[in-house]
């Protein structure tokens, strides 16, 4: 059984009551979990808060996941995603985050928690990432980690918002042919 | 089914990382609500690009204390919901102890009456059963109906589209009042936590939404002893008219009119603009 099969298994533990089913998934994603969301909120607290929310509302919509939409992982990572940026927007801290989400940022820690899976599938990532456009790059990072719409990106780059709606679709598009399907989370 | 064009096909990418503009959003999800095959396999097939996005977060080991925060949490859910927490637990009878008469030594009439007296204890048993039966299905289903809707509730802040919002409090804001509003556009639910909401004497706070057609009375918020209040919206009005939400303070059962505050405005936020 793969790990979104193993997962799909677990959430149908989740809404029969089984709380070892959630923990069985926490110990899969929690940590990229909480990566993503210590990556938009610079406050560890913040993201902490967040965290709780996110797992507490798994649990409780467990049933509402739709296998069409996507894996369970998927589904957990855009939970965590849209609730750490409601707590960036909410918070007015969006320029702090902004800035810390730029193409220039420096390059992550290694951390040793990381399994040797974990560290290839980041590999992947990463080396499709330097393969798209600079532009494709920054239109991904700008909404995906700093919560900003097309049409505050298009404003930031001083680009037209139909070039900003076409990179967006190029950049994904790319970055799906380029990382091995096998890496898919 | 509505028409597939080409246009909305660029819309998807956008949705799938959270970025579209609210005009795009709802012109997207109006056409994907019709049905569109298309543009359903191209969110599907997105998608998991998307998430890929989130491995390019510099790798960070979660706290073991959060892991112990979130389980206990959970725990805490999950006994909430347990049925035996609400009712009474199901207890039947012990069963009735078998009886052999001896049909030597006890004549046909005396045997025919212990079998009557065994039957009529046999149907009193059965009818208590049946009757605690009837009881426990009862509040089971009184518990499943409010389990689901509890369930319903604390759906809406997960919806694709809901929208957290944290009202500001303004100039005339008394004390450190507090209130955050999880608003799904699609079912046009909402969910309002209050805190610190404890009215000056002869005073309500009210709750209005902000409408393109002006303020419209949400009703007035009853907080607990504490302060503390939840308020459900089963329809807080359409995505399209709706601008913001509001909290006045008013004189003791709410604003004479439910189109306009009487009182001071003492917070706000805005959907839009």
């Amino acid at each position: 059984m793969n790990q979104p099969d193993r997962d799909r298994s677990a959430l149908e533990r989740m809404v029969a009551g089984d709380t070892r089913a959630l923990e069985e998934i926490y110990d899969r994603h929690g940590d990229l979990l909480y990566s993503l969301v210590r990556r938009i909120l610079s406050r560890a607290e913040d993201a902490e808060d967040v965290i709780q929310e996110i797992w507490l509302q798994a649990w409780r919509g467990a049933r509402t996941y739709d296998p069409r939409r996507g894996t369970v992982c998927g589904w957990l990572v855009s939970m965590a995603r849209s609730r750490a940026i409601d707590r960036l927007r909410s918070e007015g801290s969006r320029k702090r985050a902004t800035d810390a989400s730029g193409v220039d940022a420096p390059d992550p820690p290694e951390s040793p928690a990381e399994s040797a899976v974990d560290r290839q599938r980041r590999e992947h990532v990463d080396l499709a990432m330097s393969q798209l456009d600079p532009q494709h790059r920054e239109v991904l990072e700008l909404a995906y980690f700093a919560g900003l719409s097309q049409s505050e990106i298009s404003e930031r780059l001083g680009a037209p918002l139909g070039t900003v709606k076409s990179w967006t679709r190029q950049a994904l598009s790319r970055l799906e042919k380029l990382v091995p399907r096998e890496e898919w989370l | 089914m509505r028409e597939h064009r080409t246009e909305y096909l660029e819309l998807c990418a956008g949705y799938v990382v959270g970025s579209l503009d609210r005009a795009d959003r709802e012109a997207l999800e109006a056409h994907l609500a019709e049905g569109c095959a298309i543009c359903e396999g191209e969110i599907r097939h997105l998608s998991g690009a998307a998430t890929l996005l989130a491995v390019q977060s510099p790798a960070s080991k979660a706290p073991a204390a959060l892991k112990a925060k979130v389980m206990a949490a959970v725990e805490a859910d999950a006994k909430a919901f347990r049925p035996e927490r609400v009712g009474p637990p199901l207890r039947l009878e012990p069963p009735l102890a078998k009886r052999r008469p001896s049909y030597a030594t006890w004549g046909l009439a005396i045997a025919a009456a212990l079998i009557a007296v065994v039957g009529v204890i046999e149907w009193r048993a059965n009818q208590e059963l049946k009757k605690q039966l009837a009881n426990t299905q009862a509040s089971l289903d009184q518990l499943r109906k409010s389990s689901e809707e509890e369930r319903s509730w604390a759906e809406v802040p997960m919806a694709p589209l809901a929208v957290a919002l944290d009202l500001s409090p303004t100039p005339d804001a008394p004390g450190k009042i507090a209130a955050r509003i999880t608003y799904d556009p699609v079912s046009r639910r909402a969910v309002v936590v209050c805190t610190n909401f404890t009215p000056p004497s002869g005073h309500d706070y009210e709750l209005w939404a902000i409408r393109d057609t002006g303020p419209s009375s949400l009703g007035v918020i009853h907080a607990d002893t504490g302060g503390r209040s939840v308020v459900r919206l089963p329809d807080a009005g359409s995505p399209g008219g709706l601008a913001g939400f509001a909290v006045s303070l008013e004189n003791q059962g709410g604003a004479p009119t439910p189109t306009s505050p009487a009182g001071p405005v003492v917070m706000l936020g805005k959907l839009r603009g």
